[in-house]
């Protein structure tokens, strides 16, 4: 994004003018000038397994930070320093995902692969397959099989609207909240075990309350709610780091 | 020579290298054929136990792992050593939802402080037939 000789000059009176006053209608103003600087950032990371809008709103982030800390008085431009403060929120977010920075593409679409195999064996087969015979089905080998599922472990905490491995092409995990759902069980229940259960998603504590309660395996539970089992897997693994995290506040 | 099948790892205690952990426990479970389901829940409950004993964030320090595979069974011990920490310092506790969610996750599992006073746990999962 670039702007001309004028604007550049009315920013920087306005930087100048916003760091004596801290005015939040300036600061506004400021944020939404800088607006498609971040989404260009955004989109550079776009290639790795991550919902656009969610960068987008990460980089909005970084965008505010740079804005709140930039100095007019140091001899650099903010499109410059605002840039390396928002590459590096963006670096961060995906830093605390685990490696997804450096889980190859090519990882991501196994996983992705491997969703619909593990579908479609574990239904020829009656039971949960096992690794080598998933690494047989996918033709690659076992080590890739298992660091394509902790590649996915990233991609597990992706958006409500990234699609779910395994599921129908196009179906997004959004789509299936909020249906009315045979496995539904006692939300008091839940509820007396931990507060924590009752502030998640209706569709996660029944899974979790399957799985941990009443003893379903992840196949099982994938079949009763006509999910994909990596479906499963994902959200059980958000929803514990999730009650994790609530247990320590 | 008889080989003990036996496999140590130590890594720093913080998030991200616990991914270290769950790859070397799942690349043994799948060695013992233990399913896709089997796995799945093995990384659930390598998450559940570490983070009993790092924190969310992690705490400056390292996690000992030691896998062993004694008859078909997967057994995981992991010792956490911190910058500061010192003998008589408590045992990691957990809560009794984590205990529920091990419960159904893993055999056998336990939360304790080694003779050295590290916090520490332990798991066993065995493969279906062998349960």
């Amino acid at each position: 994004m670039t702007f001309d000789a004028g604007q550049r000059e009315e920013l920087r009176r306005k930087f100048a003018q916003f760091a004596e006053s801290r005015d939040p209608k300036l600061r506004d103003e400021l944020i939404e000038a800088h607006l498609g600087l971040a989404e260009y950032l955004a989109r550079r990371f776009s290639n790795r397994g991550e919902p656009l809008d969610d960068l987008v709103q990460v980089a909005s982030v970084g965008l505010l930070k740079a804005v709140d800390r930039f100095d007019p008085e140091r001899a650099v431009e903010f499109s410059t320093y605002a840039t390396h403060t928002i590459v590096g929120e963006l670096k961060r977010h995906f830093r605390d995902k685990g490696w997804a920075v450096r889980a190859p593409r090519r990882m991501q679409e196994l996983y992705l692969r491997l969703g619909k195999i593990v579908s479609s064996l574990s239904q020829e087969l009656g039971r949960s397959p096992t690794i080598p015979e998933l690494a047989a089905e996918a033709q690659v080998s076992e080590e890739e099989v298992l660091e394509a599922l902790e590649a996915g472990q990233a991609y597990r905490f992706a958006s409500l609207d990234a699609p779910s491995p395994g599921d129908e092409d196009g179906d997004s995990m959004g789509s299936h909240l909020g249906q009315e759902d045979a496995g539904m069980v006692d939300a008091e229940h839940r509820a007396a075990l931990s507060p924590l259960i009752a502030k998640l998603p209706p569709r996660e504590q029944t899974i979790l309350h399957l799985r941990f309660f009443d003893g379903l395996t992840q196949s099982e539970i994938a079949s009763r709610l006509g999910i994909s089992q990596m479906h499963v897997s994902r959200l059980l693994a958000r929803s514990l780091a999730q009650l994790r995290a609530a247990a320590e506040e | 020579m008889p080989t003990q099948e036996e496999v140590r790892l130590v890594v720093p205690a913080t998030p991200e290298f616990l991914r270290l952990a769950r790859v070397t426990a799942t690349g043994l479970a799948s060695r013992l054929g233990f399913s896709y389901d089997d796995v799945e829940d093995l990384r659930l409950a390598i998450d559940e136990l570490c983070f009993a004993l790092i924190g969310s964030k992690g705490k400056e320090g390292t996690v000992s792992l030691r896998y062993a595979m004694p008859e078909g069974a997967l057994e995981i011990e992991g010792a956490a050593r911190f910058a500061g920490s010192a003998p008589g310092d408590p045992a990691p506790v957990l809560s009794e939802l984590s205990k529920q969610i091990l419960g159904a996750l893993v055999d056998d599992y336990d939360v304790f402080v080694a003779n050295g006073g590290e916090p520490s746990f332990r798991l066993r999962k065995a493969r279906p037939e062998e349960r």
